[in-house]
């Protein structure tokens, strides 16, 4: 059936050939859950695939509103009784659509500004947080773009942590890792990566904590980061540094944790965020769905700049998990996670969103 | 199906509830056999109102109706194979009541089986049958496939829970069948009928179900035996102890083989496996049952039997079995998954007969199933992509139904009919029945135009 039309995708021929179309999926996909549209969940991406390599249908813009809105949060692939490997096929298509001309106004837009600017939002001036950049310590703290320029409380909130610590770090004049790229389709900017490479490496630091977890995924899994590795550098989310750390603070309040879909999923991150709040709040409590099969907050894969209704709806989802069992604080380690949940907070949800170190700053300053 | 005739659809439903995109049609084209057509449209539809009207300009129009669920049939159902509209009821979903005291729910077609049972479990109620895809499927498909499951040796099938239905008729009348009492004697079974015909007979808008206090106890066992036979004989000796299990599941070798080789099981290297549940209000009875249970296994000899201790080693027990068709399934890019079934008492006969079968052809394959209630899955994996393996495979599928009419089975335990097994029904259902079948057809939608192609129904 294989066209070699397709030389990207063609790889993924065997595993697009073993989705039995069960529909399974359809428990577990977010876009699903928040469209009832069968054409966006995992089953229905892979029809499209099919068809497209069986030459029914052509790999074109009619199918963008499928193959590019997927959070890439994985859980299909977690549940998949055939084990099809749903987010890298769709990686594979995104590509290969690319690379025929056709793809998502958003993502488009996000390479070329990629081109321009050292981070995603096209933004000129980055918040400085009154630290010094690219000085000589232990640790250096990759911010990322959302924590640089859209969650900056979160951000000083995970410095001010640092700072209490006393922990010996530096910021960098970082820019965008641009590992989401090859997510929707385009490829890790080389010059982006060779300035992250060179700026890391000349803080002579030892450890790599990243306030992101895609940034983390992009440094410790990616071809062009590997020289940070071969380096002898330990790369830590900060989550798993944080889970080093003896806090010494406690709350009564009733505190559930979600799992961001790049820490859980995509790199097996469960325990170590739990460790920390766990010892800090007695009253912890597991939502519905958690650990691996942890609903997504909806902002992943380009989705919440690509779809943003949807974006929404996903992370309401979410939300009434935390409303169900009856959380005071919902705590999560990714910033993107905090910025989409905090925006669909609605007014009569009285819990806060936010980041395990802001709660712990809030906490020391209580 | 024209232009005009999609945009009285989209009249009907509103604009934001109807879709004529390709990537909608390519998704409704399919379910899980594998047949497919493509729709000419896709509705949404609100209530049972919008559906009528539906309905009506179907026939004024003579394009075809093929109401979906979550479209997890095995057999077709759900493929528009005359193009049409595809009314996906996705959005009536709502449970509307809840009324424990009449051991009742009522619901709307969309419900998903698992949003049912998650209402339902804080009261200390279900509802029984539970067919695999549950935390898909929905309760609108359940009724029009006749849904069963692994607990169906005990707790039968959807259909002895349908106490009463809305149903848009293929003209568009809205008609109510059954009633809201726990029994009637009132008239003939107009619900029943609706109950399995797959969507060609009326499109079910509302459902009154009958549901079950939730068991609080079970015990689980899993026991080997060198031959089928010994299996075969220790299923009939628990039938005849006086007890009932909720599951009773036969795994023969193959499967037993495979478990082992793919998935990493520790399983011993014997002809077939039993895993059992029996279940109760209290544990005192789960235990009367099990007693029962590992006597008949003692006295076939069992080469082994593992009782699970508590929960956590009854799933253990239980995940070998959950995977037996997925392991089995990833062998070859496709698979033919039958659900054939036979009196208890024949279940030896059926595997035996299949093992023979297959003797001489190059397939994988493996069979387990429902030895409680007779109802097979043997499962053959092969590469769709080559026509002539394509061919044999269905070959031999013809042969498996015809030895199991011959046993005196039934194509289908819990699938259906559909598309896959129109072919067969004159094996199993003799002219005189199949003719009744199409007259009733005929005299509920003359022009054919809902789900047609259906269960050799428009031959």
């Amino acid at each position: 059936m294989t066209s070699e039309k397709h030389p990207l995708l063609e790889k993924f021929t065997e595993q697009i050939q073993h989705c039995t179309r069960c529909g399974f999926c359809q428990a577990h996909c977010p876009v699903f859950g928040a469209t009832g549209r069968p054409a966006l969940n995992a089953r229905g991406k892979m029809l499209l695939l099919k068809e497209v390599l069986a030459g029914k249908i052509e790999l074109n813009q009619e199918l963008v509103d499928s193959l590019f809105q997927c959070t890439t949060c994985a859980s299909c692939a977690t549940n998949c009784p055939s084990g099809v490997d749903v987010p890298n096929i769709i990686k594979a298509a995104r590509q290969e659509m690319v690379g025929l001309g056709t793809c998502h106004p958003a993502f488009t837009g996000m390479n070329q500004v990629l081109d321009d600017y050292d981070n995603i939002y096209a933004e000129d001036e980055p918040e400085d947080f009154d630290r010094e950049r690219g000085g000589k310590a232990e640790v250096v703290y990759f911010i990322g773009c959302v924590g640089q320029y859209r969650e900056e409380d979160a951000t000083e909130a995970a410095l001010d942590l640092l700072d209490h610590l006393e922990v010996d770090y530096t910021l960098i004049d970082e820019v965008c890792c641009s590992g989401v790229l090859e997510d929707v389709g385009f490829s890790i900017k080389p010059a982006l990566a060779e300035k992250n490479i060179e700026r890391i490496l000349a803080t002579g630091a030892k450890t790599l904590v990243t306030g992101c977890p895609y940034c983390y995924r992009t440094f410790n899994g990616k071809e062009i980061y590997a020289p940070l590795r071969e380096a002898g550098l330990e790369i830590l989310h900060f989550s798993q540094f944080l889970a080093r750390q003896n806090l010494g603070v406690s709350t009564d309040l009733k505190v559930t944790y979600h799992d961001p879909c790049d820490l859980g999923r995509h790199c097996g991150i469960y325990e170590e965020p739990r460790k920390t709040i766990k010892a800090l709040a007695l009253n912890f409590v597991e939502m519905p769905s958690n650990h691996a099969n942890a609903l997504c907050c909806g902002a992943g894969g380009g989705v919440r700049g690509a779809y943003a209704k949807n974006s929404l709806a996903m992370a309401r989802k979410r939300l009434a998990e935390v409303e169900e069992v009856g959380a005071d604080i919902l705590l999560t380690e990714c910033n993107s996670c905090v910025h989409n949940l905090a925006n669909a907070k609605l007014r009569a949800q009285k819990f806060q969103v936010m980041t395990t170190a802001q709660f712990i700053m809030e906490l020391l300053e209580d | 199906m024209d232009q005009r005739d999609k945009e009285a659809i989209r009249e009907i439903v509103g604009a934001d509830h109807f879709s004529d995109e390709l990537i909608d049609l390519v998704s409704y084209s399919y379910d899980s056999s594998d047949h497919d057509h493509r729709p000419d449209c896709a509705a949404y539809p609100a209530d049972s109102e919008q559906i009528s009207r539906i309905m009506q300009l179907a026939n004024e129009r003579g394009f075809a109706v093929v109401p979906r669920g979550a479209g997890t049939s095995l057999a077709g159902s759900a493929v528009p194979i005359n193009g049409g509209v595809v009314l996906d009821m996705v959005r009536m979903n709502r449970i509307l009541d809840i009324r424990i005291p009449d051991r009742q729910v009522v619901v709307q077609p969309g419900v998903v089986y698992a949003d049912l049972q998650k209402a339902l479990a804080p009261l200390g109620f279900c509802f029984p049958p539970d067919p695999a895809s549950g935390k898909v499927c929905t309760l609108g498909g359940n009724v029009a496939t006749n849904a069963g499951g692994i607990r169906g040796a005990k707790y039968g099938v959807t259909r002895d829970y349908v106490l009463a239905l809305e149903v848009v008729l293929p003209d568009g009348r809205i008609m109510h069948t059954g009633t809201k009492c726990m029994k009637s004697a009132s008239g003939l079974d107009l619900t029943r009928m609706f109950v399995g015909s797959e969507g060609v007979l009326g499109v079910i808008t509302e459902i009154t179900l009958k549901v079950n206090p939730m068991p609080t106890a079970s015990r689980t066992a899993l026991a080997s035996f060198e031959t089928l036979r010994q299996a075969g004989q220790a299923v009939t000796d628990i039938m005849h102890s006086g007890i009932l299990p909720s599951v009773l599941e036969i795994m023969e070798e193959n499967t037993i083989r495979v478990l082992r080789e793919n998935y990493g099981a520790d399983l011993p290297d014997v002809a077939a496996l039993l895993l059992v549940e029996t279940d109760g209000y209290t544990d005192a009875e789960a235990e009367y049952g099990m007693q029962k249970v590992v006597a008949a296994f003692d006295a076939n000899q069992a080469k082994t039997v593992s009782q699970a201790k508590d929960r956590a080693e009854a799933e253990k027990l239980w995940a070998i079995r959950r995977a037996a068709g997925s392991v089995a399934g990833g062998l070859r890019p496709n698979n033919l998954s039958e659900d054939v079934t036979v009196p208890i008492s024949k279940v030896p006969d059926l595997l035996e007969g299949i093992q023979k079968l297959m003797e001489g052809h190059k397939y994988p394959f493996v069979i387990f199933g429902h030895a409680g209630d007779g109802n097979l899955h043997p499962k053959i994996m092969f590469d769709g992509s080559d026509p002539e393996q394509v061919k044999e495979v269905h070959q031999i599928a013809e042969q498996m139904f015809k030895l199991t009419c011959g046993l005196g089975g039934t194509l289908t335990g819990e699938h259906g009919i559909g598309l896959a097994k129109a072919p067969y029904m004159r094996l199993e259902h003799e002219e005189m029945a199949m003719e009744m079948m199409r007259l009733i057809k005929l005299t509920l939608d003359p022009n054919n135009v809902l789900n047609p192609g259906k269960m050799a129904l428009d031959e």
